[in-house]
């Protein structure tokens, strides 16, 4: 239970650091909203670059050749089968002659050369295209091994080397965010702790008469804490500020990039005011005994 | 053990339920700092509404014993009982309320520079959440009764050594605490000034808070010591209650420059 004077109190004091270390409190929350600024830009990247990366992965897909002068009806039979394997989204004939046509589009001026086959050499296929959640090598593999047993079946074509090189830089860059996050993260705890470490110092003596008169220890953390979070606020609007000017700025040159929704930004937002509860807390651990060192 | 005090002897530690055992009470109590040992087997019990002195050299352990009555230093074996609790089993969470029932004063004061003397006894109402209609009547009837309501605007650097020592004695009653703690609260006072502040405890002794003080000077101890112990080398020397009680009118200053006692006195200005 807050009085109204125990809360006004604890308003007064929240901003108490602001009032007395206005220098300090600047640079900290300058260094902190550059700090964040990197994670936000970062954050950024990851997401367009994921969706590129998604966008890229519609790209697999898998053929599967059927060996040739199989009857009609042995070819059609097997359209259900294979649309219901699971992964599988979509399923398209194509016969000997779309696939000339194909390879002969292909090879432009040096179609002529086909004119002299006397036959169709190209075997019926199907096209696979795969639903997003079987876009990656594994699920292609099972479809193959599934499907590679069939005695209709001839040959099976997938790019794996390709899926492979998306699976790995998907996977380098998710693992380089990270590590860039949590360094951002841990300096940017690191700073407001260090400010708030300033303010309690600064304040040792009312906080030892606080514990000597019986003021509880959530009480006395109030304060800083609150401070800690309107640093991180403060730094996280400021973060989200500059981006916001930067894109606006770009906006010309960078079409098409995937910005952060209003409902985002307000995350990030509160997300930063957690970093500066964290900052605080952490320079606060030695003082959350109730010793007064009388 | 401190067998050879009569005092010990007075209040049997092992005895009697824990209301009866006195409002504070130290069973063979050891205290060491990380390595320092400051106490050794300290027993005592202090009766409610009593006037305890505590004496002994520079280093001797009565801060310590003080410490433990506030429960800012724990006992590293026996057990320290303050109304009630058992400094051992206490939960942090009922140590604040603990304190609200503990005055502390100290011989440096310890106010707080930029605030004034209404908002330092003030603010120890504040910070343990009493309604603000309640803080002004409570710090208006503590500033007068120390005689410091009309300087209830002036900063402590605008006031003399006793009287910052009268608001922080101020501050220590807000609360209205059934214990009053000093240590050694008239050590920076010269003479006249430390009288003052001793009349002020025996006043707030007589209101029926008891009242438990640390001092050098043998003055105030020969002139008013109702009860007297005596630490040294962190153990009791002596526990001594007086038969006939102090005259608490007594002059200090009287018995200060009383020939033949001044030999054994240690100078009062610390
Ligand atoms: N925080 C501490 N850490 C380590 N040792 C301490 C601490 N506080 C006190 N001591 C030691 O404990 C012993 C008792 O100290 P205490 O402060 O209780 O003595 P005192 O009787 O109050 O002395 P004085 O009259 O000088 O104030 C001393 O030897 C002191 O050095
Ligand atoms: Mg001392």
């Amino acid at each position: 239970m807050l009085r109204n004077a125990q809360a006004a109190y604890l308003v007064r004091e929240s901003f108490a650091g602001f009032r007395r270390r206005k220098l300090t409190t600047g640079v900290t929350i300058l260094i902190m909203g550059s700090a964040l600024l990197v994670l936000a830009v970062l954050t950024l990247v990851t997401l367009n670059l994921g969706g590129m990366l998604e966008q890229a992965r519609v790209g697999i897909d898998m053929r599967v050749f059927l060996a040739e002068g199989l009857p009609d009806d042995r070819v059609a039979a097997l359209q259900p089968q294979l649309v219901v394997i699971p992964g599988v989204a979509q399923v398209t004939y194509i016969s000997p002659e779309t696939a000339l046509h194909e390879f002969r589009a292909s090879l432009g001026d040096d179609a002529e050369l086909l004119e002299l086959l006397d036959q169709n050499p190209l075997p019926p296929s199907y096209h696979l295209t795969l639903r997003p959640e079987a876009r990656n090598l594994d699920a292609v593999q099972a479809v193959a091994r599934e499907v590679g047993v069939w005695p209709e079946v001839e040959e099976i074509v997938f790019h794996q080397e390709w899926i492979d090189a998306l699976e790995t830089w998907t996977f380098r860059f998710q693992m380089a965010s990270l590590l860039v996050g949590l360094v951002v993260f841990v300096a940017a705890v690191f700073v407001i702790s260090n400010t708030v470490k300033l303010t309690m110092a600064a304040s040792a003596r009312v906080i030892q008469i606080q514990k000597l008169v019986g003021a509880t220890n959530a009480f006395i953390r109030t304060p800083y804490l609150c401070e800690g979070m309107i640093q991180g606020l403060l730094a996280g609007a400021l973060a989200m500020g500059v981006l916001l000017v930067a894109g606006r700025l770009l906006d010309g040159q960078l079409g098409g990039i995937v910005f952060f929704t209003p409902a985002q930004v307000g995350g990030f937002v509160v997300f930063c005011m957690l970093l500066g509860l964290v900052g605080s807390w952490a320079a606060m651990r030695k003082y959350l005994t109730l010793r007064s060192e009388i | 053990m401190s067998t050879t005090s009569p005092g010990a002897r007075e209040h049997d530690l092992n005895a009697g339920p824990l209301e009866e055992r006195g409002i504070i009470a130290f069973r063979h109590v050891d205290l060491v700092y990380k390595d320092q040992a400051a106490l050794k087997d300290v027993s005592f019990t202090v009766a409610n509404g009593e006037f305890l002195c505590l004496t002994g050299p520079s280093g001797a352990g009565k801060s310590s014993v003080l410490r433990l009555i506030a429960m800012d230093a724990f006992p590293t074996r026996g057990q320290v009982i303050v109304r009630g609790m058992l400094a051992t089993k206490m939960s942090r969470r009922r140590i604040p309320r603990l304190r609200r029932e503990i005055g502390f004063v100290f011989q440096d004061f310890r106010l707080l520079e930029d605030r004034n003397v209404y908002e330092n006894v003030a603010f120890a109402q504040l910070v343990v959440g009493v309604p603000s209609h309640q803080i002004v009547r409570n710090v208006m009837r503590v500033l007068t009764n120390v005689g410091l309501w009309d300087k209830r605007h002036r900063l402590p650097r605008q006031l003399s050594g006793g009287e910052q020592q009268r608001v922080a004695i101020a501050r220590a009653m807000v609360n209205s605490p059934k214990i009053l703690l000093a240590d050694e609260p008239t050590g920076n006072l010269d003479p006249v000034t430390a009288q003052e502040i001793i009349d002020l405890l025996f006043r707030i002794n007589d209101a029926g808070t008891c009242v438990v003080f640390s001092t050098h000077d043998h003055g105030i101890v020969k002139t008013f010591g109702q009860r007297v112990i005596v630490v040294q080398g962190g153990r009791i020397a002596s526990d001594v209650k007086r038969r006939v009680p102090v005259d608490r009118n007594a002059s200090l200053a009287d018995r200060m420059y009383r020939p033949g006692e001044t030999a054994t006195r240690e100078p009062v200005h610390a």
